[in-house]
């Protein structure tokens, strides 16, 4: 290479500015993003949502559309200006030059085409092939990305593939005209760990094999971590940190990387409030009513909360046709997907389970039927001997005293009540409180979670994350449950509020006395949060023991395989 | 920061819309000259004593024996046409909304009901309903109004009953998707009475294709039943709606007194098309594949 084009670097992006028109105001999700990338280089854009590391991605493939708008700044291409140029060029550009691999292959794939016919087009898009040279370049590049048979998954259709498999499938497409540059949109965010570590290690050699440039956008750091070789810190639109990898997460300049250095479970000791989480407020819950808790048995009672041998089938209920051609001997009925195959657990009071497994482990399934949500087809749930679901051709739940806390606070709260409605209306359904005295217990929870009491009228869409969760967390609380069955409560926040929303779990669990169980597939919290693990794999508990066991060390083989593929963040060498 | 509350923002959005505020004008100005229809009209067109038969069949602009100009002509009994479209008017939305809120009432509760219960009642209750909307509207409500005879409550049941069904089957398929939400499981898992989840929790979720649906119906409903009295199966010459002052001019069509026919028609139309306007409108600003 000559010395002049080692002198430009391939990307160049100088206060790049990228602001949304919206009906609310200018938001402006980029606001002077500066940084260069020279060939071959691997860099990290690291940040919490709405930081703008996507938004920098998409200005630089030119993928910004109404009512985003490319304010001011220029992106270099080796020298050429990409901002104001014709689309016709940009496409001639985007996809050769530079490409982009996202999130969700599954929205990135056209489900009605198989993948080479895919390819095809992606082929032909810059260069003339023929159907036949066209297939042998499919084959070629589903190889590279180590997809196994590819002579015969060349015919496949996205849906015949699992998610880790699609997104390979993504990154062959990507890569089939040899980009010089390729952005990687948090391209293993939706993929369980355990594939998450298999594409990190097939990116890192390919990006060394071809030699080509990557940008790589996470909001996790330890992932960041393990595959790039600099790292550009985001907040609010704004580069706030940068600098090589292991500088920036060990010796941390800029007290936001520091802060969310500090929110990561993973490096504070078990059982401790994390350090700048904040988050735990000083109010404390409103007492219990009283009687309302027979305290029956010690804290050590083997016996409290037992889960025994329950199985899930879910099976689709037959339509009309269906159940007349099964009665005529015509067809056969569903086989259905057993998610939980006869598993047993039993949790003393007091304690914190915590239950982890992959997708489609059957975690959230077991969860739902320890909190009375599903009923199992066998086996029973009972807290100090009473069974949690009612008999009957309906089964319901016959207990007030477990409670759930879901994953995804934007879709468990009513968006049509008022969350001080949300919070009062069990309660006063169960007589817990009178209807006069709802709106200062209300009040009480808001303040014990941490938030404003005056809000009590105001609906879901006026908040965060955090703080619906905060809600959904009075909500359950405010039930005054023995037991909280929490199903991946942090897995949807940014770590910031991933940790306070920790601190508050935390603080809550002691104060009440709570027996907590803990469905996450992310270990680092569990471990933080939990007293013993149970480790789910296919709808069966495959191991299960105190959590310094479990972690330090595992029996099972899926277990250890499991806290294998968890990125480690580098630590700082010795001084 | 300061929220407007969702129906501010909703009102705002609707207002952007140049065609969808002016449809909505005209169905207000409707609504409100029917209702005021006692004072507005220069005539009781239905009190005989008021009509004098040498007025009949008078061309818009003429002034005839009460001292006022007929401003739309007469009809064959001598009676304002401005005044009987004014009463007409009154009737046919009365009839559009008593039996769209009946369709309104029982369809959601079938639908919904039948989204909760799921399995066999469901498939029965949903089944049910499939077939009866596999007949057009007008067919069903023909035969039932035949069936039932005339008058005014026999026409709003016909009206009811062959209209029930788009509710049930939107409010079904809305109830369907709500009832697998995390917050409906929420609602289980305090638990909270089945009842108190389906009124409190499902419904108030599924009512924006609802609201959309109902404004359609409503005017669907209105169009049905002009049709019906038009047909002579409506409602009794007592209450004389919209579709029978269409029907009463319809034979002097051919001997160049349009009037007598286009003028409750044009009233006819300009009701229907703005109702469809504003539901229009609506279903655009609650569809959020179409939310900017």
């Amino acid at each position: 290479m000559s010395g002049s084009a080692e002198a430009v670097p391939l990307l160049e992006v100088r206060d790049l500015a990228t602001h949304f028109h919206t009906r609310a105001g200018v938001v402006k999700a980029v606001d002077g993003v500066s940084f260069s990338l020279r060939r071959g280089e691997v860099m990290g854009l690291v940040g919490e949502s709405g930081s703008g590391k996507s938004i920098t991605g998409f200005s630089i493939i030119g993928l910004i559309d109404p009512p985003g708008k490319i304010e001011s700044g220029s992106i270099r291409l080796e020298g050429r200006e990409l901002i104001g140029l014709p689309s016709r060029e940009l496409r001639a550009i985007r996809g050769k030059v530079i490409s982009m691999v996202f999130q969700d292959p599954l929205m990135t794939l056209n489900p009605v085409l198989t993948i080479g016919a895919q390819i095809l087009l992606a082929l032909e898009a810059h260069e003339k092939v023929s159907a036949e040279a066209g297939r042998k370049r499919a084959i070629a590049a589903l190889a590279q990305v180590r997809i196994p048979e590819p002579e015969a998954k060349v015919d496949f259709y996205p849906h015949q593939f699992s998610g880790g498999m699609r997104q390979r499938v993504a990154i062959a497409i990507a890569l089939l005209h040899r980009p010089k540059l390729i952005i990687c949109d948090e391209p293993t965010t939706a993929l369980d760990v355990s594939i998450q570590a298999e594409i990190l290690a097939e990116m890192k050699e390919l990006v060394a094999e071809l030699g080509m440039a990557l940008i790589w956008i996470s909001h996790d750091l330890a992932t960041v971590a393990s595959i790039t070789s600099r790292v550009c810190v985001m907040r609010h639109g704004k580069i706030v940190e940068t600098g090589p990898v292991l500088d920036v997460l060990t010796r941390p300049q800029h007290p936001y990387t520091q802060s969310l250095l500090d929110s990561l479970p993973s490096r504070a000791k078990p059982g401790t409030f994390l350090a700048r989480g904040g988050g735990v407020p000083d109010a404390s819950p409103p007492a219990r009513r009283s009687g309302a808790s027979p305290s029956r048995g010690s804290k050590a009672d083997a016996s409290y909360f037992v889960i025994q041998d329950v199985s899930k089938l879910f099976q689709t209920p037959p339509g009309i046709l269906r159940l007349l051609g099964q009665k005529l001997g015509l067809s056969q009925p569903s086989r259905g997907v057993q998610a939980v195959d006869s598993v047993s657990l039993t949790v003393p009071r007091g304690e914190a389970l915590g239950l982890v497994g992959e997708s489609g482990s059957g975690k959230s399934t077991l969860g739902r039927m320890a909190a009375g949500i599903y009923a199992p087809n066998s086996g029973t749930v009972r807290l100090e001997g009473e069974p949690v679901m009612g008999g009957g051709a309906r089964p319901h739940k016959n207990t007030t005293r477990i409670q759930t806390i879901f994953q995804d606070p934007f879709a468990s709260l009513n968006p049509r009540m008022s969350i001080g409605d949300s919070i009062a209306e069990g309660p006063i359904a169960h007589r817990i409180v009178s209807r006069a005295g709802a709106a200062e217990y209300v009040r009480q929870w808001l303040a014990a979670v941490g938030l404003d009491p005056t809000f009590a009228s105001r609906y879901p869409h006026q908040f965060s994350g955090g703080q619906r969760q905060r809600v959904a967390i009075a909500r359950a609380l405010a039930m005054q449950p023995d037991v909280v069955v929490c199903d991946e409560p942090v897995a949807s926040l940014d770590v910031s509020i991933q940790a306070q929303i920790i601190n508050l779990l935390m603080r809550l669990r002691t104060e009440l006395n709570l027996t907590l169980i803990f469905i996450s597939h992310d270990l680092s919290v569990v471990r933080h949060l939990c007293d013993r693990v149970a480790i789910m794999y296919r709808g069966k508990i495959v191991e299960e023991g105190p959590a310094g066991q479990i972690y330090d060390n595992p029996r099972h083989e899926y277990t250890r395989r499991l806290l294998a593929a968890v990125p480690v963040l580098p630590t700082a060498p010795p001084a | 920061m300061k929220q407007a509350s969702p129906l501010a923002r909703f009102w705002n959005e609707f207002r952007e819309s140049k065609v969808a505020l002016a449809a909505l004008v005209v169905v207000v100005l409707m609504i409100g000259v029917a209702l005021l229809a006692p004072w507005i009209a220069p005539q009781d067109p239905y009190d005989l004593a008021n009509l004098t038969l040498s007025d009949a069949r008078r061309p818009p602009g003429y002034v005839g024996s009460g001292g006022f100009t007929h401003l739309l002509g007469t009809d064959a009994q001598g009676r304002d046409l401005f005044s009987a479209i004014l009463y007409g008017l009154r009737i046919s939305l009365q009839m559009g909304l008593i039996a769209g809120s009946l369709a309104f009432t029982v369809g959601v509760t079938l639908g919904i009901t039948a989204a909760y219960l799921g399995g066999r009642w469901e498939a029965f209750i949903m089944r049910v309903i499939d077939l009866q909307l596999a007949f057009p509207a007008i067919l069903l409500a023909l035969v039932i109004s035949a069936v039932l005879g005339q008058g005014k409550f026999q026409l709003i049941a016909a009206l009811a009953a062959a209209q029930y069904a788009y509710f049930a089957r939107t409010a079904h398929g809305a109830a369907a998707a709500e009832r697998g939400k995390d917050y409906v499981e929420a609602a289980f898992s305090t638990p909270l009475p089945a009842r108190r989840v389906v009124w409190r929790h499902i419904l108030p979720n599924c009512l924006p294709p609802l609201i959309v649906v109902a404004t359609v119906q409503v005017a669907s409903a209105i169009a049905l039943e002009a049709t019906l009295s038009f047909l002579g199966v409506g409602l009794p010459v007592t209450e004389p709606s919209l579709g029978m002052l269409i029907a009463n001019g319809f034979q002097y069509m051919m001997s160049g007194r349009y009037w007598i026919s286009i003028y409750p028609g044009v009233a006819l139309i300009i009701l229907i098309v703005a109702i469809n306007l504003v539901g229009d409108q609506i279903r655009d600003q609650v569809n959020p594949r179409l939310r900017r």
